[in-house]
């Protein structure tokens, strides 16, 4: 069987035959070992050997794209086919592009062999432990995987990466029951490119079993009130993404309805947060090392003591916009800790909320949510009163950050983000 | 359209356990066009096979991304080796579940491609109208999406079948300003299950659903949030779909049911009001196609409604072959993957609360002081019923009229409790079937509803 830098010389001589001057192209083959579990116990086994091609060419400042998982010749010639039709029947537009030649790299990164029989005795650990410590913890569903994968990219101004990896990834869908009394849903998910520790010790999740174990007697807040809410780092790390989404994010600069449109430089948020997106630091196991556009990859500070460093930009909007491009997708979050503990933030919380998830409508360009508190529990005078129900919170994601007041020392390590819990201030919250 | 080269591979089927062979394409178009700009152009097409084979209530799952009959001999041996291999690891051991279904289902359509260029053209049409006839919008985003499917399924001892289900949307997102120079939005999705002629061969029939959108989003520049807390509320068609799909449809999912869903202990118990009567239909509706028809499931189990609340009484679960057997209820085709590599889940087809009696006026002029809801964006639904809505368009009611827009919110409450303040249902039904749901894997599903009164909590501010 042909690797995939051996497919991909075979494809740049199809793409020679077609007479094509600029393009990129990336193809990759992977496969997934990967076990389920079903009411504590191991349910299915699944393989999937999976491979695929995507290739965008472009004509006459025209661009487009195909993607399949046919890589053989035929399937190659198939997808170049797809993509010409579909450049040709573009606009003109000279803001596609594609980055200049970044050089010849192979980047190896996270598990090169990944041992099945200890990834099991590691789950099974953990569902021992929890039917010991956490019995009212019930087990929905649960994926434990193993994925490698060998991807090849090379474009026509001479740039060539090639990525080897694996990684071991865990998740589990969890609730806790006593008698007919059952909480919602929680979620917990790490990777991970060894498997040294117990799981029990990763991420989160030993936090995640006892609040959904602390949770099945939930109340809902009486009336409404502006309080604070101390978001747990999975929490904190989808209002982050939100943010980035609604203010730095392409389609907001393009169209220029961000509300951080021109704020490059000036300071959106309070000064305790720093926020950047670092693929090489060690915690992060599987970083991102080439661009969707095809640089090489940069560690990106986007806030820095609250000032906004940069939009995140791909090379089509930083050329639309005549801003400056990211050479960073926009993964693997890392936020600075803060200096107080957790427990030191709830003790300082005179009425507010734990929130260990946000279940809400997508915030609109303004950035406005409103959603559901879950996973949640109130907090009275600095201590936790109980878990939440039918809590709703609202607020505006620009203002939030700028009413921070407090990070954690504690940081979570998903393998993918580095978060801190964070508090913030203002949100108004409400129950029936 | 796949060709059949797998049926011959049946023959490989081992004695003693159940094997479902599953050949599977799926097919995507894109284009958007953000405030002029062609920023997405692109095709896609993945294809392969899978097998699944239980061995007692032990699964094992193998796929390849390749189409050829060696490699539908490759996946029943390694998904034979791995229910194998993780018998070693398991306690489970369940009787496998009885046949109910045998012979064909026959193709039921095509799927036709269109060129790029057609998409295209499609989507610069409708952004040239909205340009040249709506200068002050500050963005607008022409979006199409096409992801078809195309399934042969084979099984040890259940049905077998081929089934095409095409899809394809566009979605138009409008953004304005309020005074203030904050923006605010609002999208329409048109299209629906058939390719791009069925829907697209006349665009401008599409005019006036774009000039409703644009009326809605200058509303809502001037919209005001809504109170926080309980209130009495008329929820639109699209929003009683969503009511149907989140708050309700995924706790009668019979996996979510064994996970502690609040469905579990009320069953054959009132857990709505009696106007209500809830439906997931298979492939029909009211004498005609349902959104998203699916025939036949991906455990190759005939399709068959499901009524799940009768009259305000729950009544039924949707289920896979082995939660049938554990419920004594009979599979009725709900199990299904969204690609090759995915394995059957439990999942919804065409979702739906059946119509009432009042009309959509008698039940805005019954609200004294209220809300009307229309378009919801997205929504989740837990275990315990509770469930939320975001409202991306809605009006406030004030003695049984219409008045100011609503800004953004969300909606939420517990699902068999507020569907218990259901006290009027409209005589229509709308559907949609635009959406996805995530659960593991995506799925393409259909969701309908009429108006309903019902008291629900709104989050404001």
């Amino acid at each position: 069987m042909k690797t995939v830098r051996e497919i991909g010389d075979s494809f740049d001589a199809i793409i020679k035959d077609r007479d094509i001057q600029k393009y990129t192209y990336t193809l990759s083959t992977s496969e997934k070992q990967e076990l389920n579990l079903e009411d504590g116990t191991f349910k299915l086994m699944r393989t999937v050997f999976d491979q695929n091609g995507s290739v965008r060419v472009f004509r006459d400042g025209k661009t487009g794209s195909a993607s399949g998982n046919d890589i053989s010749e035929e399937g190659l010639n198939k997808l170049l086919t797809e993509s010409i039709a579909a450049a040709e029947s573009a606009t003109e537009d000279p803001c596609h592009d594609i980055a200049p030649d970044q050089g010849k790299d192979v980047f190896r990164q996270g598990v090169d062999k990944p041992d099945i029989d200890r990834f099991i005795e590691r789950v099974q650990e953990l569902l021992d432990l929890m039917d010991k410590d956490y019995p009212k913890i019930k087990i929905l569903g649960g994926v434990a995987s193993i994925d490698r994968w060998n991807w090849f990219s090379r474009n026509s101004n001479g740039t060539e990466f090639e990525g080897i990896g694996g990684q071991y990834g865990f998740s589990l869908e969890i609730s806790a029951s006593e008698g007919d009394k059952t909480t919602g849903l929680d979620y917990v998910y790490f990777s991970t490119a060894d498997l040294d520790k117990p799981f029990i010790e990763m991420a989160d999740v030993k936090e995640h079993l006892q609040a959904v174990s602390d949770s099945i007697y939930p109340e809902s807040v009486e009336g409404k009130f502006e309080g604070k809410v101390i978001m747990t780092p999975s929490c904190a790390e989808n209002f982050l993404y939100m943010t980035i989404g609604n203010y730095i994010s392409d389609r907001v600069i393009i169209d220029g309805t961000s509300q951080w449109l021109d704020k490059v430089g000036e300071k959106v948020a309070d000064e305790s947060l720093s926020v950047a997106l670092r693929p090489f630091d060690e915690r992060i196991v599987m970083g991102e090392r080439g661009t969707q556009d095809g640089y090489r990859t940069e560690e990106v500070q986007v806030l820095e003591k609250g000032v906004l460093k940069t939009h995140l930009l791909s090379l089509y909007a930083a050329n639309k916009t005549g801003r400056p491009v990211t050479k960073n997708t926009g993964h693997d979050l890392v936020v600075e800790p803060g200096d107080k503990s957790l427990e030191e933030m709830i003790a300082s919380v005179d009425k507010g909320i734990l929130m260990g998830g946000f279940s809400g409508g997508q915030p609109g360009t303004n950035g406005d949510f409103s959603g559901v508190a879950k996973n949640s529990f109130l907090i009275e005078k600095g201590k936790i009163r109980c878990a939440l129900s039918e809590t709703m919170v609202n607020g505006n994601l620009g203002d939030i950050l700028n009413h921070i007041c407090g990070i954690s020392k504690e940081q979570c390590l998903s393998g993918s983000s580095v978060v801190p819990y964070i508090a913030v201030d203002g949100v108004i919250i409400s129950g029936k | 359209m796949l060709q059949d080269i797998i049926g011959s591979k049946t023959v490989l089927f081992a004695d003693g356990v159940q094997t479902v062979l599953r050949a599977h394409e799926n097919r995507n178009r894109n284009v958007a066009i953000l405030k002029g700009n062609l920023v997405n152009n692109s095709r896609s097409e993945s294809r392969g096979i899978n097998a699944r084979v239980n061995r007692n209530g032990i699964f094992g799952f193998a796929s390849i991304a390749d189409y050829t009959p060696e490699a539908a001999e490759k996946v029943i041996k390694a998904a034979t080796e791995n229910a194998e291999f993780l018998s070693r690891h398991s306690s489970r051991s369940i009787a496998l579940p009885a046949s109910v279904c045998s012979g064909s289902v026959a193709l039921n359509r095509d799927i036709v491609d269109v060129e790029q260029k057609r998409i295209i053209e499609l989507c610069r049409q409708f952004d040239d109208y909205i340009a040249n006839k709506y200068p002050d919008l500050s963005s607008r985003i022409i979006s199409y999406a096409e992801d078809s499917q195309d399934r042969i399924i084979y099984s040890s001892d259940a049905a077998s079948g081929h089934l095409v289900t095409p899809r394809c949307h566009v979605y138009i997102v409008m953004t304005a300003e309020t005074a203030e120079g904050t923006p605010v939005e609002i999208f329409k999705a048109i299209g629906g299950f058939g390719s791009f002629e069925d829907h697209f061969s006349d665009p401008e029939k599409y005019y006036p659903d774009i000039d409703k959108l644009y009326k809605q989003v200058m509303d809502k520049k001037e919209g005001i949030y809504p109170e926080a807390g309980e209130k009495t509320v008329i929820l639109g068609g699209l929003m009683g779909g969503m009511l149907a799909h989140e708050a309700v449809g995924h706790t009668v999912e019979a996996d979510l049911v064994r996970g502690g869903s609040v469905a579990g202990p009320n069953l054959n118990k009132r857990v709505a009001s009696e106007l209500v009567t809830m439906v997931d239909f298979a492939h029909s509706y009211n004498g005609g196609l349902a959104p998203l028809p699916v025939y036949l499931d991906d455990e190759g189990i005939v399709a068959e409604d499901v009524t799940l609340i009768k009259d305000g009484i729950l009544v039924g679960y949707m289920n896979d072959r082995e939660s049938a057997e554990e419920y004594g209820m009979k599979p009725a085709g709900n199990a299904r993957g969204w690609t090759f590599r995915d394995e059957p889940i439990i999942r919804m087809r065409n979702t739906c609360i059946l119509p009432g009696k009042n009309t959509v006026e008698e039940l805005i002029a019954s609200v004294e002081d209220g809300y009307y809801l229309i378009q919801s964006g997205n929504g989740q639904a837990d275990l315990t019923g509770e469930f939320m809505f975001g409202v991306t368009c809605g009006y406030e009611i004030k003695n049984g009229k219409l008045g100011r827009a609503l800004l953004d919110t969300t909606v939420t409450g517990v699902a068999f409790d507020m569907l218990k303040t259901v006290d009027m249902v409209s005589d229509e039904v709308t559907w949609t079937s635009s959406g996805f749901c995530g659960k593991k894997q995506p799925m393409a599903v259909g969701m309908g509803g009429p108006h309903i009164r019902c008291r629900i909590t709104v989050g404001g501010r």
